[in-house]
């Protein structure tokens, strides 16, 4: 069964970070064989002084294959683990999505994009994972978190928004590499341009020190930037900078 | 201290900031903004704001 897991709000400012967290349910899922798990994306939310969060208002969300009959375990345990490891003076939320079953994918995303730009409650949280027979639940202090858990899955859904968390270990030490090439990589599934050009495979692309891919088109994309005139590559992978805006 | 009046722009302002500063800390790197490690904008200090960043050092 094809799952999105999200949470949010389960750090503060000494704490490891909801990334952290998000990848130790993820290997909690590996390590009991309840299914397998898919990179985590983080995703940008609403910065509003009516919005409370540590520092930057960001959820985090994982697709995972589950074994049907593992499911509801899978969400007790998750549950149960941000109890025991969200930080002190944190808000919890988890929000579990069965992609194949959601009645109105588009509602979800729509949440999503909305938490993107406004300021929500968690009773249109709670209204929406309601009528849309999603498991929506909060851990500890107000549970705001499951605003983001809400939010983040529905981004996730959307297959456009947010970056993968960590960055790709390439093999090999070349400094620059064909599309052909990244394109093989399990964690890469396009290579593209900052205008949406997609690069045909023979192209030879500089990399940078951290090659980190974005969700572009339902799948994990790899952004290029025109290099500087007389570069050995037309192209480059993008900097922190240059994809802080995703 | 209140926000930092330079926005979220000002990356070469803000890491000759961090590089002055004995309180920095980075951040999980997937909180990365900057090229520069050492950045206001890479510390786990700083909070964003709508327009800029709040420095929450002291509090950790």
């Amino acid at each position: 069964m094809k799952v999105l897991i999200s949470i949010d709000d389960t750090d503060n400012l000494d704490s490891p970070g909801t990334g952290a967290l998000a990848a130790e349910i993820a290997r909690m899922i590996r390590v009991r064989n309840w299914g397998q798990t898919f990179c985590i994306t983080r995703h940008q939310l609403y910065i509003h002084p009516a919005i409370p969060y540590t520092s930057h208002n960001s959820a985090m969300c994982f697709a995972a294959d589950i074994d049907p009959a593992c499911t509801e375990t899978m969400i007790a345990a998750s549950a149960e683990f941000l109890v025991e490891q969200s930080a002190v003076g944190s808000d919890p939320g988890l929000c579990v999505v069965r992609t194949e079953t959601c009645t109105d994918p588009g509602a979800l995303v729509g949440f999503g994009q909305a938490a993107k730009s406004q300021v929500l409650s968690k009773e249109d949280a709670y209204c929406l994972a309601r009528r849309l027979r999603l498991h929506l639940s909060e851990h500890g202090g107000t549970g705001q978190g499951v605003i983001g858990a809400l939010a983040g899955a529905g981004l996730r859904l959307s297959g456009n928004d947010g970056r993968m968390r960590g960055r790709l270990t390439l093999s090999g030490d070349a400094s620059q590499i064909t599309v052909k090439a990244l394109r093989e990589h399990r964690d890469i599934d396009a290579v593209q341009t900052l205008a949406g050009e997609l690069l045909p495979d023979s192209t030879l692309i500089n990399l940078g020190d951290k090659v980190k891919t974005v969700l572009l088109g339902g799948g994990s994309t790899l952004l290029v930037t025109e290099e500087v005139a007389g570069a050995v590559a037309r192209w480059r992978t993008c900097s922190n900078q240059e994809l802080k805006g995703y | 201290m209140g926000e930092y009046a330079g926005g979220k722009e000002e990356f070469a302002a803000v890491a000759l900031r961090a590089a002055a500063c004995r309180d920095f800390i980075e951040d999980d790197a997937d909180e990365w903004v900057a090229d520069e490690a050492q950045s206001c904008y890479n510390c786990r200090a700083r909070r964003w704001t709508a327009t800029s960043f709040v420095c929450m050092r002291g509090q950790l």
